[in-house]
């Protein structure tokens, strides 16, 4: 495997994944059940894995996989609650981003967000009552 | 004469990493799809030897194409491609016929040895 190319590759792709989730992710703000943005975003980070896992970026990988088996579970479910589970998509993604800008200022694998995959596994699984429940406002403004 | 594969994954980078795999080994990839819908179109014009079929695609899953490839050929050879965490997919795919199966992220020898298998089995 020639790692320049394929981490060209992976830029690439990345950047086209990251804001097709982060158009799905304003879709979602606006609808908890639009169960084509969760999907799609459900393949956006199946992708990210699969990449990360290919080139050795185990903290790329590692995150994709938990928000992965997440966005299962709601998918299956039909829908978000954007009071807990939308911040914690859109940390996703941020987190996502900067990873891929450090693989692209650096060449080097980024570090896990160590926060980031706590706060995923201390998030609780919300209940079907809670689907559908609209995001608050500014929940999902993104802070950089 | 060599193997004739298709390659289904919705990343180009997969797509063409297998690609880079098997083809140094003898096998041709005569084409590519990238979702589940354009997979079952291209296996029926290409008629490949193999099918290496991802599982989470756009349009419809590998899992579902690949039932529907095998509803019209249930001789077709179908590796479906897996990552961690889809093994209750994978044995889903295996009961509805698919042949083999390989995981993400690859081990060249461990593609070759599945497709060749294959391959062999039905010449």
């Amino acid at each position: 495997m020639d790692p320049v190319k394929y981490r060209n590759l992976f830029l690439e792709e990345a950047t086209e994944h990251l804001a097709e989730m982060s158009r799905a992710l304003l879709e979602l703000e606006k609808d908890p059940r639009a169960i084509e943005a969760i999907d799609l975003v459900f393949r956006m980070v199946h992708s990210l894995k699969g990449m990360g896992a290919s080139l050795g970026y185990d903290a790329v990988s590692e995150l994709s996989h938990r928000l992965e088996d997440r966005l299962g579970v709601w998918r299956a479910r039909g829908g978000i609650d954007g009071v807990d589970d939308l911040p914690l998509l859109f940390r996703g993604l941020e987190s996502l981003e900067r990873m891929v800008a450090v693989v692209r200022d650096s060449a080097e694998a980024p570090p896990p967000d160590v926060a980031l995959l706590a706060a995923i596994d201390a998030a609780p699984v919300s209940t079907p009552e809670d689907v559908g429940d609209p995001a608050p406002k500014k929940a999902g403004a993104r802070v950089r | 004469m060599s193997s004739r594969v298709l390659v289904a994954d919705d990343a180009r980078f997969m797509r063409q990493l297998i690609r880079e795999i098997i083809e140094p080994e003898g096998f041709e990839v005569v084409g590519e799809a990238a979702d589940g819908r354009a997979v079952v179109e291209e296996f029926s014009r290409l008629q490949p030897d193999v099918v290496t079929m991802d599982i989470v695609m756009p349009k419809r899953s590998g899992i579902d194409a690949a039932k529907e490839i095998l509803a019209l050929d249930p001789s077709a050879r179908i590796v479906m491609v897996s990552a961690l965490g889809q093994e209750a997919l994978v044995m889903e795919a295996l009961q509805a016929g698919a042949a083999d199966y390989v995981v993400k992220p690859f081990k060249p020898d461990a593609v070759i040895a599945t497709l060749r298998k294959l391959t062999e089995k039905g010449e």
